[in-house]
């Protein structure tokens, strides 16, 4: 694990010269993003196609205090926390209730109903033109309108959101989801309430998707209506599933791979959701535990060559 | 003194009683067996006794404490705690976690629950290597459950079900699928841990039956057909009937 996270750093250093700084800045908004929706896809075993409800609707609030009352950046992070957590506590509430295929369309319709309240609601969402002017304030009279400063503040929110999910997922509490995954009736029988364990991954699942919708809102200075669109729901199970569902890092390459190929390839190439349709294929066939997977499975391969 | 009772108790799925008025007393320190013909009712027993169902008429009552009804993930933490007839482990689990999954739920406390590094838990960390321990899985503690035999995942679902710290054993069949070899050895662990639990045990192999129980209830078509020592049972006509079809009592 020590290597993965040298890698992790080296990537946040390095990701600055390869891309321009807006789009590094989004691959780690996305990361976190993706560390969210993991703990209840790879710790839980829960596909929620519904993670952008969390991040739009932190996205909103936000935006909006952001917008209107020019609350301070600090402030307006604990703000779309909180939205996340609570929208999830909500909507995982009806939802844990269920299991299998139920499960997952819940959460996709109640993403649809909070969508379709975004859509409806122009006076304060701007329907289908989005929520432009949201501003980004400084903080401790560091500039964050500078695109480098923004990119350096985003990291270090990424390396601590990834420090905070490894210490839960090393936690008692990361052990229990995984159990709950592995056997939910043996979880339940030795004592552990099953639905209330899936709510409490729901809610840290969302405040991270909450942090994720405001820096995102913040980075653009709009909040676009897709932003709480079941594509985004769909765009952040595939990148983790790209990257791995099965590693606390696989959302972070997922992400990497998956903002490069739609922000750098979509300006060369429009077809370039075909290249991700080809690389999920891949990944759905050979390599079940994503890209992780791939390159664990090379260096095994490389260490186990004959050497000549 | 009885530390588990069940008062006319009943689970009906559409017009078939799976268990039908059964009232049993389960003595503290002893080992109560639980036998009968398929389908007459022991695991919907134990379903009900765990919480897993909820009865449909009647009572259950754990050391004086009415938990009729009671989740069970509640019941687990008064101190009840069951192995599966179908084994039911964490797969992909090393058997130290398995086991380990079991110790910190019923842990002192859950502090540190989200925080706390799961290895920095000395005190339930050794309630789960005893538990292994007992079992004799000591050694085998970093595999993966799905990679060992059968019979060792046997072992390890009665582990499970101890280091919950338990005081009372809810066993169902722990010896399902045993080779004749792999059933003595069961047979001892369950006799080294009578005395130490109290012990509700579902078994088909009538000689282990007879040589390891305090008291047998016998159950047929979801009702209690007799209760007593083994050779009351062996001796009680109804019992006959039940098993042999009416031939023995005719």
């Amino acid at each position: 694990m020590k290597h993965l996270i040298v890698f992790v750093l080296v990537a946040v250093a390095l990701l600055l010269f390869a891309v321009c700084p807006v789009i590094a800045t989004e691959i780690w908004i996305f990361a976190i993003f993706g560390l969210g929706l993991n703990l209840l896809l790879g710790y839980t075993g829960l596909l929620s196609f519904g993670q952008s409800t969390f991040f739009g609707s932190a996205a909103y609030v936000a935006g909006w205090l952001l917008k209107h009352y020019a609350i301070n950046a600090f402030f307006a992070l604990a703000i779309g926390v909180a939205v996340g957590a609570v929208s999830a506590a909500l909507v995982g509430y009806l939802c844990v209730q269920r299991s299998g295929l139920y499960f997952i369309m819940l959460t996709f319709a109640l993403n649809q109903l909070f969508y379709f309240i975004a859509y409806q609601w122009t006076s304060v969402t701007g329907g289908e033109d989005g929520m432009p002017g949201i501003p980004r304030p400084a903080l401790l009279g560091i500039d964050f309108t500078d695109p480098l400063n923004y990119y350096v503040f985003i990291a270090l929110l990424f390396l601590a959101s990834l420090w905070v999910m490894k210490r839960i997922v090393e936690s008692p509490l990361g052990k229990i989801l995984q159990a709950i995954r592995e056997n939910e009736v043996r979880a339940e029988a030795v004592g552990y309430s099953v639905p209330r364990f899936k709510l409490l991954a729901f809610v840290i699942g969302g405040a991270f998707s909450g942090l994720a919708g405001v820096l995102y809102a913040m980075l653009f200075g709009i909040v676009p209506l897709e932003a709480i669109g079941f594509v985004f729901s769909g765009n952040v199970v595939f990148a983790t599933l790209i990257g791995g569902s099965g590693s606390l890092y696989g959302p972070i390459i997922g992400s990497i791979v998956f903002i490069w190929l739609s922000e750098s390839v979509s300006v060369i190439w429009a077809r370039w959701p075909l290249l991700l349709g080809v690389a999920f294929v891949i990944v759905v066939l050979f390599f079940r535990g994503g890209v992780v997977e791939a390159w664990s499975r090379f260096w095994s391969w490389q260490s186990s060559r004959p050497r000549t | 003194m009885a530390i588990l009772e069940t008062k006319n108790l009943t689970k009906a799925f559409g017009a078939l009683a799976a268990v039908n008025d059964v009232s049993l007393s389960i003595a503290a320190g002893g080992l109560h067996s639980v036998i009968g013909p398929n389908g007459a009712g022991k695991t919907t027993l134990f379903n009900l006794l765990t919480g897993q169902f909820a009865p449909s008429a009647g009572r259950i009552v754990f050391d004086g404490r009415d938990i009729t009804g009671t989740p069970a993930s509640r019941v687990a933490h008064l101190g009840l705690a069951r192995s599966f007839q179908r084994t039911n482990v964490f797969p992909a689990f090393s058997l130290l976690d398995n086991v380990w999954i079991a110790a910190f739920a019923r842990g002192k406390s859950w502090r540190g629950l989200a925080w706390r590094p799961s290895d920095r838990y000395p005190e339930t960390g050794a309630q789960a290597r005893a538990a292994l321990a007992d079992v004799g899985l000591a050694e085998k503690a970093d595999q993966a459950a799905r990679a060992i035999s059968h019979g060792e995942q046997r072992q390890l679902e009665l582990a499970i079900a101890l280091a919950g710290a338990p005081r009372v054993l809810l066993l169902d069949e722990p010896a399902a699928g045993l080779s004749p070899e792999e059933t003595r050895k069961m047979v001892a662990l369950v006799r080294a841990l009578k005395g130490r639990y109290t012990i509700v045990l579902i078994e088909h192999k009538m000689d282990v039956i007879m040589s390891v129980s305090d008291r047998i209830s016998v159950m047929h078509f979801g009702s209690l057909i007799a209760e007593g020592t083994p050779a009351e049972i062996q001796r009680d006509p109804e019992v006959r009937r039940a098993y042999l079809g009416g031939l023995a009592a005719t």
